[in-house]
């Protein structure tokens, strides 16, 4: 048992990041990010029995977050506001200047916010490289409505860029 | 904007993520170690907690039924056969209600977040949804509270009172809980009377529910 917390333990240092952005993209205030993030380890832990060592562990553990992002997003009340990147990251030591790339992260934190929730999903985790497989694995859906949804998307991003350099 | 731009900016936001160093998942990492934090996260997660208020609806709705079955067996007489009528019919609605609560207790239990986005998602909004459903089978027994306290004495002693009064309020109230069965439905959820009906914030993720299975379906179909 203890040996087993331990190795969670772990899972979850290495990848706070892919929680921390899945918590960033569903959830719109610091509060709920902080609930979300504790709902999606709890998730992870109860779910670990389920857990099937023939598949890869990146696709279980991304259904178990999305799918406790998702149902979370949907039954809380939110708030809409526009966070800044500043906030998102909240313990980043002061950066004072904020540089054009900073700028661009918070712009497709916006955009990424602003998809539906599926659509979100998808994008997060062809940002994140997964290949089509493992993204229609994750969401239930075929490779070609993969691609099909992901180039939608990205040509959406892309026009919403283009607009705010203009 | 080429796609690997995109992938950039991602990848730099990942940096800049991993180099903030006092990121609040470690410290809940590590407040993960004890066992009161477990019991913590336990109690506040929200699949428990919509068992939890589920298994109260149905405790309340067998004792609400016990109640009501108490009353019927304690006048069994052909002199109260409106109330025992009445009675009986909210006993069953109830019935069916209790019913639905417990399947959907059953239908918690089987969600199971590592399945895929789809099957999760769709159990889930399934799962909100029939609360409406039950919420139109529970308006069909209105009418019925208000012919429980009828008596063959009461009708024939004020005959014309009973034309008037009692038997177009129960009419009006047949009507009215048909209609509403009928028309309790989510192409009626832009409808004032709806909205008014339905306004606090549990039927808001109701009717959410709803609406995010036809967002289900849409995702799922192949598009060219």
């Amino acid at each position: 048992m203890a040996a087993d917390k331990e190795s969670f333990l772990q899972l979850i240092k290495e990848n706070k990041g892919i929680i921390f952005k899945i918590c960033n993209s569903y959830c719109h205030n610091k509060s709920d990010r902080e609930d979300l993030a504790q709902e999606i380890i709890y998730q992870l832990w109860r779910s670990g029995k389920s857990f099937d060592a023939s598949y890869k562990f990146s696709t279980w553990m991304y259904r178990v977050a999305l799918n406790t992002a998702i149902s979370f997003y949907r039954n809380e009340k939110r708030i809409k506001e526009k966070v800044s990147f500043h906030e998102h990251i909240t313990d980043v030591e002061d950066d004072t200047k904020a540089s054009i790339t900073e700028e661009k992260i918070n712009l497709l934190q916006q955009f990424i916010n602003e998809l539906k929730e599926l659509d979100k999903a998808l994008m997060i985790l062809y940002l994140e490289e997964k290949n089509y497989a493992e993204i229609a694995g994750v969401l239930g859906i075929t490779e070609t409505n993969v691609a099909t949804k992901i180039s939608r998307i990205k040509e959406k991003l892309k026009q919403k860029f283009l607009m705010t350099n203009e | 904007m080429e796609d690997i731009e995109l992938k950039n900016i991602w990848k730099e936001y990942d940096r800049k993520i991993n180099e903030a160093k006092l990121l609040n998942m470690q410290s809940w990492a590590l407040a993960f170690r004890t066992f009161e934090y477990m019991q913590a996260a336990k109690a506040k997660s929200k699949l428990n907690a919509l068992r939890g208020l589920k298994k109260w609806m149905v405790f309340a709705g067998i004792l609400w039924i016990a109640f009501l079955l108490f009353l019927i067996l304690n006048s069994l007489s052909f002199s109260n056969v409106f109330f025992l009528s009445s009675l009986s019919a909210i006993v069953v609605f109830n019935v069916i209600a209790v019913a639905a609560y417990v399947r959907h207790v059953v239908l918690i239990n089987e969600i199971d977040n590592s399945e895929s986005l789809i099957e999760a998602q769709q159990k889930m909004a399934k799962l909100q949804s029939s609360t409406l459903q039950i919420a139109r089978i529970l308006f069909l027994q209105a009418p019925f509270y208000t012919t429980f306290f009828w008596s063959q004495k009461m009708i024939a002693g004020n005959w014309a009172a009973f034309l008037l009064v009692s038997l177009p309020v129960t009419l009006f109230f047949i009507l009215l809980s048909v209609w509403l069965y009928q028309n309790i439905k989510l192409t009626n959820a832009d409808k004032k009377w709806f909205k008014i009906l339905f306004s606090s914030r549990e039927w808001t993720s109701v009717i959410k529910a709803i609406q995010f299975m036809n967002e289900i379906e849409a995702f799922k179909k192949e598009s060219l």
